[in-house]
């Protein structure tokens, strides 16, 4: 029998407050918000799958799911913008966007995966600022104002008008990736994967191929980017250099760390309050434009407060409260914040 | 008894009195509390074109003084906006304002806010070509709201994009310098020349103009160079021009400008005025006169604006503007602005709007049908010529060219050359079909522009 436990109770409950939103809370809540952060959180989770599992942190993930959507806007697009302009089907743009952010992804793993820590974190900077230079300066497939007018798939768009059906189609989405991500961890390949994150000479010892498992789960974390990367373009129908800027890199990493670094979760979390944040402070006058300094501001506190984010205060309350989790966890160390992930 | 049954038989009458006085305070209430028109504008307040920001307002507020009957809330700081201001009853309520910085991306967020969160009914802005190209394309998703421009002038927005909501009443970067091509080959002598302009839509518009004018009548544009936009070192870019070319045109804006100025003279030496010709960003108030007078002789493309004008529209604009605003920050008093690219840019576009709105008495019921035809009709005198759409609902605009000189030692700009009727097509060289304006396009080719050798020397104060 399935254990009733908090941690599902809430997730069953946001579920349920998720799939009913249109019927409480505004179109702009819905249509803009809701969708912004669940596509923003799948982004988000790739990171920290790639953190959490792997000891892997990434600030390349913007670059690929920029790739995915590029992608998307120079094969659906057709005659009026930047771009190639291909008008092909948007399904086929979402075949060849992931297929395209797929592969790049494992050339950029290939590269990275033996390196470790800092150096880690440099490339896949590094990875970011390429993107976002190339779409700026080959304007055969984008140049600096970048491409216009994507359209989303006749079922779910024109988007502006059925806002909805986007929004469900990102849950959908979100749902699904969630599911992979936490199936993937359980299965060999993301045990093997956590071996690696914990010990990775002793894993090679055991005759476990590093670099290879490395540049697979990059792959992987790419296509679940590049995911995030399509229903981007779906949502805004638009897409720039600076949509994948070092700006936006940065923003995912904020999202994961506020959410969470050490739970898939945390990245749901995190982007919902990144983009209610991001949305409402502008509004107030001495922030306005200085949205970057309060969200900093705010990164510094999480981390000094709690450096397993907000998802991370929430296994504090529950392991001080009478629900604490009794027994053998199910759940790895890091994730139960014992133990300290590898950059 | 008596007197309480005659009580009862008042009450129908007083329930008839109560009805009628409820139905007469009814109506007037309606009268006096049209439903209020919702208006937005998109500014940049960052990147590139941040500094520019209260002359955006300012275009802005100023016209809804001068039409609309409003009124400044600060005359020292044009971005706090405006109060009061109504057509036909229907208050003109301003919901938000635009804090976008020349990125696309940012102007369609905060086009989305605008829009969808503080529930605008029309936009007017943005200000920079890229973003213009995303909210018009915004715009044909949103067919029943309406949008303006601010002051962006790339090609694309109405041209390839067409959205049939989207309005735009200043001319696009190609337009505003007709004359200079015809200038540069039969006045200046020039034979060949070098481009640099801004890696972006409006620059290659506004570099599209000089060459497609230069190529036709004879000349040989030798070299284009496009350094990215918001680029603060420019030396690598200087280092790319050509100095074995009679001149050089430059179109790059902003706070790129002086940067990029600085970097050609430390590459090949001081500047000769005389052997340059800059895009309106030479000539804009406020900008210009952080610009070395080493530059003085140098010809400047326009942005269909002349502030010194000797007309009297165009005194009293300048006028207006300083009456609505004693500063315009962050470069001082307001009237010498009042012919800023930006300044003007919003102005005609808001104008434009309201003299829409006015048409259709502030009804913009039916998904603004009915206004968005208004908008496309209207025809505005404005203080430097007569403005009309074409079927794009483009501009076609008079066109004035300045010159840099000094005067008392400092710099100073005098207009020097006017066209009448500059359409986008620019005497049919872009239609729909040809490609959008970019780091190849157009060719340097030789053909027929309808105002080749009938530049106009306009009347001018000072």
């Amino acid at each position: 029998m399935t254990r009733v436990t908090p941690d599902r109770v809430v997730g069953v409950a946001a579920l349920v407050l998720a799939v009913l939103a249109p019927l409480y809370l505004s179109s702009y809540w819905v249509g803009t918000l809701l969708t912004q952060m669940l596509f923003l959180g799948i982004v988000a989770a790739s990171l920290i799958f790639l953190s959490a599992y792997g000891g892997m942190v990434s600030l390349g993930q913007v670059a690929i799911y920029g790739i995915a959507g590029f992608v998307v806007g120079n094969v659906t697009t057709n005659g009026n913008t930047k771009g190639l302009n291909l008008g092909w089907s948007p399904w086929w743009g979402v075949v060849l966007g992931l297929a395209i952010a797929v592969a790049a992804a494992l050339l950029f793993g290939a590269l990275a995966s033996r390196s470790v820590g800092i150096y880690f974190l440099m490339i896949t900077l590094t990875y970011s600022v390429i993107a976002n230079l190339t779409f700026g300066q080959v304007t055969d497939v984008s140049g600096f104002g970048g491409i216009s007018g994507i359209p989303a798939p006749k079922h779910i768009g024109p988007v502006d008008a059925h806002q909805n059906r986007l929004y469900y189609v990102a849950l959908g989405v979100a749902l699904a990736v969630y599911l992979l991500l936490r199936y993937i961890s359980r299965t060999p390949f993301g045990l093997t994967l956590q071996g690696l994150r914990d010990d990775p000479v002793r894993m090679a010892s055991l005759g476990y191929n590093v670099l290879l498992h490395r540049t697979i789960a990059f792959a992987f974390a790419g296509f679940v980017a590049g995911v995030g990367g399509v229903l981007f373009v779906w949502w805004n129908g638009h897409i720039d250099p600076a949509s994948i800027d070092l700006s936006a890199t940065i923003d995912v990493l904020v999202i994961a760390v506020v959410g969470g670094l050490y739970r898939i979760e945390g990245a749901w979390v995190g982007a919902l309050f990144f983009v209610i944040i991001n949305n409402y402070s502008q509004q107030i006058s001495f922030i306005g434009p200085r949205f970057h300094t309060l969200i900093g501001a705010i990164f510094l506190v999480i981390v000094l407060v709690s450096p397993g984010g907000l998802v991370g205060l929430w296994d504090r309350a529950i392991a001080l409260s009478p629900f604490r989790r009794r027994g053998p966890t199910d759940r790895n160390p890091i994730e139960a914040g014992q133990v300290e992930p590898s950059v | 008894m008596r007197a309480l049954k005659s009580r009862w038989k008042l009450i129908p009458l007083a329930g008839a009195v109560i009805v009628a006085a409820t139905a007469v305070a009814a109506t007037a209430t309606a009268r006096n509390s049209a439903s209020p028109i919702r208006i937005a504008v998109l500014s940049d307040c960052q990147g590139a074109f941040g500094s520019f920001d209260n002359q955006d307002m300012a275009g802005v507020v100023t016209a809804m003084v001068q039409y609309a009957g409003a009124k400044a809330k600060n005359p020292n700081k044009p971005r706090d906006g405006w109060v009061g201001g109504q057509i036909n009853g229907h208050p003109l309520k301003l919901v938000g304002i635009g804090c976008s910085n020349d990125r696309a991306d940012t102007a369609i967020k905060e086009t989305k806010r605008l829009m969808e969160q503080l529930k605008a009914d029309i936009m007017i802005g943005p200000l920079s070509g890229d973003e213009s190209i995303a909210v018009a394309n915004y715009a044909k998703q949103h067919p029943t709201k309406t949008f303006v421009d601010g002051a962006a002038g790339a090609q694309d927005t109405t041209l390839k994009v067409r959205a049939k909501n989207f309005f735009r009443f200043n001319g696009d970067g190609a337009q505003w310098n007709a004359g200079l091509g015809d200038l540069a080959y039969n006045k200046l002598g020039w034979k060949t020349a070098a481009v640099v302009a801004d890696d972006y839509s409006f620059a290659w518009t506004s570099a599209a103009g000089f060459v497609a004018e230069f190529c036709a009548v004879g000349g040989k544009v030798t070299k284009r160079v496009f350094p990215p936009l918001n680029t603060t070192d420019y030396s690598s870019y200087a280092q790319q021009m050509p100095t074995n070319v009679d001149g050089t045109f430059v179109a790059v804006g902003g706070a790129g400008l002086i940067p990029f100025l600085k970097a050609y003279e430390q590459a090949h030496g001081p500047i000769d005025g005389k052997k340059f010709i800059g895009n309106l960003f030479w000539g804009t108030p406020g900008q210009f006169e952080q610009l070395s007078s080493r530059v003085a002789g140098a010809y400047v493309g326009g942005a269909g604006t002349a502030g010194d004008l000797a007309t009297p529209a165009a005194q009293a604009y300048n006028k207006m503007v300083g009456k609505v605003f004693k500063q315009i920050p962050p470069f001082g008093a307001a009237a010498p602005q009042a012919s800023s690219t930006f300044t003007f840019g919003y102005y005609v576009n808001t104008w434009g709007l309201l003299a829409g709105l006015k048409a259709v008495k502030g009804d913009i019921s039916g998904g603004q049908k009915k206004l968005q035809a208004a908008i496309g009709k209207v025809k505005l005198r404005t203080p430097y010529g007569p403005v009309h759409l074409d079927k794009n609902r483009q501009a076609v605009i008079p066109v004035y060219y300045q010159q840099l000189y000094l005067k008392n030692g400092k710099l100073a700009v005098k207009t020097v050359g006017y066209i009448p009727g500059v359409d986008q097509s620019f005497g049919g060289t872009f239609t729909s079909k040809t490609p959008a304006p970019g780091r190849n396009f157009p060719a340097c080719v030789k053909r027929n522009l309808p105002w080749i050798g009938h530049t106009r020397v306009p009347k001018v104060t000072g």
